[in-house]
């Protein structure tokens, strides 16, 4: 019998954020589908309400045409749904038949049964009496995937699942999950990786800002198609009036490597790059290939080899971001609440965080709040923030407002070179204008920027030169008039041009 | 000085019957901490136990009650801080260390009328077996019932930790309460579960101490063995059977140091009076130092808050 999943009208709002908007989708066994979105387009709140870990606000369920009410990750299991998690749902102290018996009420024997019939069909071979922790991530993700194949699941849910596996480990799996197919099980795969989509998938749905953008068929689907739906809108290529170069170089990234000890983040492989005065430098990529990674390391947060970072002919690669500051360094990360400022506090206490060293602010220790303030209501005013409290809470500011407060503290000391991550993300037509239009204005008083973003369309307005980075390594780098949305996209799914 | 073997039988029989507050308080603990909940409310949950089965004991002349009264004081004073850190989601530490100054303070309160009283001689088994077989009768025969409890209560600890689904579901919530979320367990169902255990224990270790042990009740009585039994939790890297051994070696060297001090050797008081407590650390950080034992008991989530995502 044929497996049918029904979602429709699937919202979920959480405060602030509309994580799936009116999601409707139709799954029936014997494919394998695709669900693509970058990170926080809303498939992974999508699947988390498949498997009873979230309720949505609004919507239904359909299982072979039955309503279906998972209140509980239990509900899901009962009607047969399997999950697995892209951050493993496992107890690393506990051993690996311990993990796979804990939500069972069979008896130890039988399970035991089952599990080594599993391995055996499926060529798995895992220890049963070792703890969790002294697995591989492949490895640990098969005792996830055969904690589902226990209970015969119709259904089986993979979120993200090649994040932590290795080449060899991704083949396994996706031989894995043929088969699984071939036998009747209906596969959703999660994932922002395009060729994953083209290579496994045989439809593919892709999400954006929460809600559904298109559902096809792979064979009518190409790398940068799917990239252009996925990133937004059919880009318009507007450029910003190219001037005059200058040839008098800024900052020079040779030879950098970062290898992380942490399997969710990204290891970044010999980059090289340079950028001189009054240019824009754009860093496109797909989120999580090593964006965040570069990010810091270029701002100081990840201390690198000496010589591999010199701003004007000097080693800066082992200083902090606050002695990078002092080299006329500046920065706006990603995130703007955790990393850029401290939602709790004042504007203007934290006008005063990045500015330890401004004999101005502080006098043997004291703080000299009516310079601060001074100072903060300067940026206010200068940077168009939408109030003039320097004592309001900075988490009661929209995000264009605090966005528009960060890039204004950072540049109010007129630095040499701003490195941004993402400043419009999440921000409105209104405000994403403003930051452009600062960004170009920095480029006018020939002073740098590295913009690394995951909007293509501001790259392409904004930069004069581009690279894409994919996997943690960085593409040529071209002259943005050589580039079109396509080439980039193309880049972006880990292509090659010419 | 003769060595008598009699006489190291009846030394044998005190240190273990010294040791059995801390038995109980610390495998109550231990349950309570595996679940991921940090409670160093221990001391006051002990001292709550003991002027409940003391006050119990005096006015219903009840000594059952009395004991399962003590149980029964623990675990409505452990409720408050299951409340207060798994419903509010209080700070573990913080919480924890107002319930001792709450319980320290409470206790004194309602002690006011039972300094100085007499309590009731508690029953003890085979008392003329203790007497008559040398050596091993101290040791063996004429203790109470909360004695022999004590004595086996590692053990059951350990098998339900290891052999039983509820011990595996304690395991898992406290090695990672999303997963065990995930996976549809109720994640604050157990931690409650585990703190209210933990609580009647704490009560019974106090009444042990103002029934038995030295059946009176004196202001602040329990004399930090709370906070010895938390510290036998962490050194013994949670495991019933090194907290068995801990407290034995604790309580032999309170008994030692005093026999000490009796011959009038030269070493300074102070100095023998904090034997037991460097001794008993360094023989548990000695046999548990092997550091992947370590990372495969403790418990992940240790004393951190659990919400869950709606």
């Amino acid at each position: 019998m044929k497996t049918n999943l029904k979602l429709s009208n699937i919202s979920k709002i959480y405060p602030g954020c509309i994580a799936n908007d009116n999601v409707s989708l139709e799954f029936e066994s014997g494919k394998i589908y695709a669900l693509l979105g970058e990170n926080g387009a809303g498939k992974s709140t999508l699947v988390k309400i498949l498997s009873g870990v979230v309720l949505p606000d609004k919507g239904e369920i359909f299982l072979n045409n039955k309503f279906l009410k998972l209140n509980s990750p239990i509900d899901a299991k009962k009607n047969k749904i399997g999950m697995v998690f892209q951050h493993f749902n496992l107890f690393e102290t506990l051993s690996v038949f311990e993990n796979l018996i804990i939500d069972s009420n069979e008896s130890r024997e039988s399970i035991r049964k089952k599990i080594n019939l599993i391995m055996e069909k499926y060529n798995f071979s895992i220890d049963l009496e070792i703890p969790v922790l002294n697995l591989s991530a492949g490895e640990k993700q098969k005792v996830e995937i055969i904690r589902c194949l226990i209970r015969n699941p119709d259904v089986l849910i993979m979120d993200e699942p090649t994040s932590v596996l290795t080449e060899q480990e991704t083949i396994e799996l996706f031989s894995s999950l043929k088969q699984f197919s071939s036998e009747g099980i209906l596969i959703i795969y999660i994932t922002h990786k395009l060729k994953e989509v083209m290579s496994l998938c045989d439809e593919v749905a892709v999400m954006r800002k929460g809600q559904l953008v298109s559902v096809s068929k792979i064979a009518d689907e190409k790398i940068e198609t799917l990239a252009n739906k996925m990133v937004g809108q059919n880009l318009k290529t507007i450029k910003k009036i190219s001037k005059e170069k200058s040839s008098e170089q800024l900052i020079k990234i040779s030879n950098l490597n970062f290898r992380s000890e942490d399997p969710f983040e990204t290891n970044l492989e010999n980059i090289n790059f340079e950028v001189n005065r009054g240019e824009c430098l754009g860093i496109a990529g797909i989120s999580g290939n090593g964006q965040s990674e570069l990010f810091q390391i270029l701002s100081g947060e990840i201390i690198s080899e000496n010589n591999s970072i010199k701003l004007n002919n000097s080693p800066i690669g082992n200083l902090n971001p606050q002695q990078r500051r002092e080299f006329l360094m500046a920065f706006s990360p990603e995130d703007r609440m955790a990393q850029a400022a401290i939602p709790q506090m004042k504007i203007f206490e934290n006008v005063a965080l990045n500015n330890f060293k401004s004999s101005n602010f502080f006098n043997k220790g004291l703080i000299n709040e009516r310079k601060i303030k001074e100072h903060t209501k300067k940026i206010l005013s200068d940077f168009s923030v939408n109030t003039n409290n320097v004592e309001l809470k900075s988490q009661f500011l929209s995000g264009g407002n605090l966005q528009k407060l960060i890039i204004g503290r950072e540049l109010i000391t007129s630095p040499d070179l701003l490195i941004c991550f993402n400043p419009t993300w999440g921000l409105d037509v209104g405000a994403i204008n403003y930051i452009h239009q600062t960004l170009i204005k920095i480029n006018e008083q020939k002073k740098s920027v590295i913009l690394i973003s995951t909007d293509t369309d501001e790259l392409l307005k904004l930069s004069d030169k581009i690279c894409v980075i994919y996997k943690g390594k960085l593409s040529k780098i071209m002259n943005t008039e050589d580039v079109t949305a396509e080439k980039l996209g193309l880049l972006m799914g880990g292509g090659e041009i010419d | 000085m003769s060595f008598d073997i009699s006489f190291i039988g009846v030394v044998i029989a005190s240190i273990m019957a010294s040791s059995v507050p801390l038995i109980l308080a610390a495998s109550g603990e231990l349950i309570t901490e595996r679940s991921g909940v940090l409670n160093l409310g221990v001391e006051g949950m002990m001292i709550i136990g003991a002027i409940s089965g003391f006050a119990l004991m005096i006015v219903t002349g009840n000594l059952f009650i009395a004991i399962i009264g003590s149980m029964f004081a623990g675990v409505i004073i452990s409720t408050i801080f299951g409340f207060l850190t798994q419903t509010l989601l209080t700070n573990h530490v913080a919480t924890g260390l107002a319930l001792t100054i709450f319980g320290i303070g409470m206790s004194a309160m309602l002690g006011k009328n039972f300094v100085g009283i007499p309590g009731k001689e508690f029953p003890v088994f085979f008392d003329n077996l203790s007497e008559s077989i040398p050596f091993f009768g101290p040791i063996l025969f004429g203790h109470s019932i909360v004695f022999y409890f004590a004595f086996i209560l590692p053990f059951l600890t350990n098998y339900f930790l290891k052999k039983t689904k509820i011990g595996l579901m304690v395991r898992a919530v406290g090695d990672s309460p999303d997963s065990a979320s995930n996976q549809g367990i109720n994640v604050n169902l157990v931690r409650y579960l585990c703190i209210l255990y933990g609580g009647a224990m704490c009560g019974l270790a106090g009444a042990y101490l103002s029934m038995i042990y030295t059946p009176q009740w004196i202001e602040n009585m329990t004399g930090g063995r709370g906070w010895i039994a938390l510290a036998l939790v962490v050194f013994s890297t949670w495991n019933p059977i090194k907290i068995l051994i801990g407290a034995m070696i604790f309580g032999g060297i309170t008994i030692l140091q005093l026999h000490m001090q009796a011959l009038g050797l030269r070493i300074p008081v102070q100095f023998l009076s904090a034997l037991p407590y460097i001794m008993t650390i360094i023989v548990l950080v000695v046999i548990s130092r092997d550091s992947r034992k370590i990372k495969l008991s403790t418990p992940s989530s240790l004393g951190k808050s659990f919400y869950k995502e709606k």
